[in-house]
């Protein structure tokens, strides 16, 4: 969440809205993104409608949600998916922003 | 467990934010990219 924060102006010099969801609810959002001074949308979804839309997995044994990441383009299509193996397993930024630019010049 | 496939339509969700306004991800449509984060969990 740091490096998402820390590279934020990249993503919206190349029309990026970062979205993050979570299985939290509102006021643990609240807490961590005012501690955090993050810019970005939080969305807390404790009944996990959307994190199950997108087939976000629990993994039982790590006992944690797999992180995933999804790049939806100006049409709505999705354009890239990452499901994560582990709770390490995160695209870094620079892999995301080359995706959002190669949107961009479509 | 449903997943999201590449070149097809996001699907669309209606949630508050934390401080109760609603996001739609068509709110985005025609105007913005959009990264969805699934968060792994506050650290």
């Amino acid at each position: 969440m740091a490096q998402l924060r820390h590279d934020h102006q990249k993503f919206v010099e190349r029309d990026v809205q970062i979205i993050v969801l979570g299985p939290e609810n509102a006021q643990a959002f609240a807490e961590y993104w005012q501690k955090e001074e993050l810019p970005f949308i939080g969305l807390p979804d404790p009944k996990a409608g959307t994190l199950k839309l997108y087939g976000q997995e629990v993994n039982l044994f790590k006992l944690g949600r797999m992180p995933a990441q999804v790049l939806i383009d100006k049409n709505g299509i999705a354009r890239y998916v990452h499901y994560g193996h582990d709770m390490t397993d995160i695209p870094p930024n620079e892999e995301l922003l080359a995706l959002a630019d190669e949107l961009n010049s479509q | 467990m449903p997943r999201v496939a590449i070149n097809t339509p996001a699907p669309d969700f209606e949630l508050p934010d934390f401080s109760g306004k609603i996001v739609r991800l068509s709110d985005f449509t025609g105007s913005k990219n959009v990264l969805l984060v699934f968060n792994r969990g506050f650290t």
